[in-house]
């Protein structure tokens, strides 16, 4: 029981950075129609502008204040990237098919992923000095991490954020309403290629914190792009275009990989908890192919 | 999607119109193209012998892609899944069966492996097409690189690999990939052995694109509902395409063993199936002719860029050896170069280098008097 309680809340914590990673996703699907592979690139390179940029601060000041600068830079970096790519080569495939459009995200996977390894190498960098003291500390007998812990409130925060922006400003309203019927939404004055670039930055932004604090957690290296790929099982199981489903779909693809980890790795030896989520997609999508709170589209022919 | 022919050429009947050679020129033309593919190693360094096994091993390994995502619309992002099943098949049934002597007199042990190879890895292809009975577009992708994740990383690295207690890769030893009374030894032979698989593939491959499973796959591919209302069965023609995919796959995966001599699971990882992908769209998607420009594109590409940068690098490190780390990353240039070869081929040229080949064909066959408009 003791085992299970430690993985569950672990689990929790950890899919809530996968959460904030498919909020960004589910963002660029709804507004924009673009099904993004490179997403895992992005928390890569989220984490890697982070890392370095914190060696840049520490040696100014303390460790904490140098952690919150560095994270303010990542998500400037994020924002400026997001709108760059848009605007070179997203834009450009607006109403193309699904393949093609696919592809390109696959290209700039490939494009950021050879950039990555050219910069920073490919040897696995920790976040040193530690940012999170690596002592847990104890809630009813469970052990939590501090570094899962700060995750998951950086995550919550941001989560926040993000949603109170989509459902109450100006900007997001837009977005909204761009999501909900371009044509309407253009017509009354919205501009589509705004709310493209908006939520491109956006998912750059999200993507750039989850990697940091993936990064944080077991540090970096090329896994945390296949860490960063898990958003395509969440939104499966939440939906291509419910924010509540990625966030629901989130918390639970990280309890189930901790799960999988604790409870089948005796009998799978190896990579189980990599795989199990995929596994379980492969089911998921054989029975409910369009996830919890998916819409469900209407084909005519 | 034939081309125009030169004035003053007709033809009479259907099945003129239909057939592979059409006219003398392009009979001759094609005859040059096999003297010249023949000819090829004594025409040109030991060296460049391997990069054309090499384009022949992606064609071979994109035909399933192209005939999936190409012809019958169902996208794939796991095809390196099959290339590996195909490979582990075929150098496992050679290494641990043990075959009576006269098969092995005879040369047959390998040959046999490949069939076994290629049903195998059509069967296992099936089961992850299964989904495509109820789903398309994205939730396809989903499951064919569910496919991937499952066989390459988890299946083949953590049970297949562990038989035999050998450790991480199978080796095959000289001598034991025998085709009949030839050992395949040497960069010439492995060379034409593939040219013969890649025109046996391609002509299959050509014919059954224009017979009637052909056309049914295309009529999946440009709408499948409309398809199932006028008496096509999607199910049946979905997972023929899904095995005749995977067994084109393991073919190309048992004919690699060849060449690399051993079989370990980081020659399909997922980049390879992204890879494949990748050449159909830079050749052309739903064109044969598409799939071997791409390839060669590709392949090609990667090799100057891996000639330029170890070029480059010998100047750099004599006035720059601060600078000598570039030699060490020449994989993550080739990633980043075809990446930049995508996009770019999908936002300015999304018909493809074939379509290219196609214009360009009729503005010399209809020169000077082009009834067409400009260059088309």
């Amino acid at each position: 029981m003791e085992l299970f309680l430690q993985l569950l809340v672990t689990g929790v914590m950890l899919g809530s950075i996968y959460a904030l990673v498919a909020l960004g996703w589910v963002l660029i699907y709804k507004c924009s129609g673009v099904l993004n592979l490179a997403m895992g690139e992005l928390t890569m390179i989220g984490g890697y502008v982070c890392l370095s940029l914190y060696i840049r601060f520490q040696t100014m000041m303390s460790i904490e204040s140098a952690f919150l600068l560095s994270l303010l830079g990542t998500l400037f970096v994020g924002l400026c990237l997001g709108l760059i790519t848009e605007r070179l080569f997203l834009r450009k495939m607006i109403g193309e098919p699904i393949l093609a459009v696919i592809m390109v995200t696959v290209g700039l996977s490939f494009f950021f992923k050879g950039m990555v390894f050219i910069v920073w190498d490919t040897d696995t960098q920790v976040f040193l000095p530690r940012v999170f003291p690596i002592e847990p500390f104890e809630v009813w007998g469970v052990a939590i991490g501090q570094v899962y812990f700060w995750s998951f409130i950086a995550s919550i925060i941001l989560m926040v954020v993000f949603v109170s922006f989509f459902k109450y400003t100006r900007w997001g309203l837009s977005m909204q309403a761009c999501a909900d019927d371009e044509m309407a939404a253009l017509s009354l004055g919205v501009s589509a290629k705004f709310v493209y670039a908006l939520a491109w930055a956006i998912a750059f932004m999200a993507a750039g914190v989850g990697g940091t604090l993936l990064g944080n957690i077991n540090g970096l290296n090329y896994s945390v792009s296949l860490l960063g790929l898990l958003v395509l099982p969440v939104v499966v199981f939440g939906g291509l275009n419910s924010i509540p489903g990625a966030i629901v779909g989130g918390i639970v693809i990280g309890i189930l990989q901790n799960l999988s980890g604790g409870y089948l790795d005796q009998y799978f030896p190896g990579g189980i908890k990599e795989i199990a989520p995929f596994v379980f997609m492969v089911f998921f999508l054989l029975f409910k192919p369009f996830g919890l709170w998916g819409w469900e589209r209407i084909e005519r022919v | 999607m034939s081309s125009y022919l030169p004035c003053g050429t007709y033809h009479e009947s259907y099945r003129d119109e239909q057939k592979w050679w059409r006219t003398p020129f392009i009979k001759g033309k094609m005859i040059v193209m096999v003297i010249l593919l023949l000819a090829l190693p004594y025409l040109v360094s030991g060296e460049w012998v391997s990069v054309a096994y090499t384009i022949n091993y992606y064609i071979l390994a994109a035909l399933g892609v192209q005939l999936l995502i190409g012809y019958c619309g169902q996208i794939t992002l796991g095809h390196a899944a099959f290339v590996a099943v195909g490979a582990y098949c075929s150098s496992m049934m050679i290494l641990f069966i043990p075959w009576p002597q006269f098969i092995l007199d005879w040369g047959l042990a390998y040959p046999i492996s490949m069939v076994c190879a290629g049903i195998l890895a059509g069967l296992w292809s099936v089961l992850f097409g299964l989904p495509s009975a109820r789903v398309k577009g994205f939730y396809l992708i989903m499951t064919t690189m569910a496919a991937q994740w499952i066989t390459v990383p988890l299946v083949i690295t953590q049970y297949v690999s562990q038989i035999g207690g050998r450790g991480h890769y199978f080796s095959l030893p000289p001598g034991t990939i025998k085709l009949g009374p030839w050992v395949i030894d040497s960069d010439e032979k492995i060379y034409y052995f593939s040219l013969v698989l890649v025109a046996i593939c391609l002509l299959a491959m050509g014919n059954m694109v224009r017979a009637k499973i052909g056309r049914a796959w295309v009529a999946i591919r440009d709408n499948d509902i409309a398809a199932e209302t006028i008496g096509v069965n999607i199910v049946l023609y979905k997972l023929l395409a899904f095995f005749v995919a995977g067994f084109f796959a393991g073919i190309a995966g048992s004919f690699y063993i060849t060449a690399l001599s051993f079989v370990s699971p980081e020659h399909y990882e997922w980049f390879y199936s992204l890879l494949w992908v990748g050449i159909i769209l830079i050749g052309g998607v739903g064109s044969i002719q598409g799939l071997v420009f791409g390839s060669a594109f590709v392949v090609l590409v990667f090799k100057l860029l891996e000639m330029g940068v170890l070029g480059l690098s010998g100047i750099l490190m004599e006035s720059y050896p601060e600078l000598g780390f570039i030699t060490t990353k020449i994989i993550f240039f080739k990633e980043s170069a075809f990446g930049l070869a995508i996009m770019f081929f999908l936002i300015y040229e999304p018909n493809g280098l074939a379509y290219r080949y196609w214009q360009l064909k009729n503005y010399f066959n209809l020169w000077p008097f082009s009834y067409t408009g400009k260059g088309a």
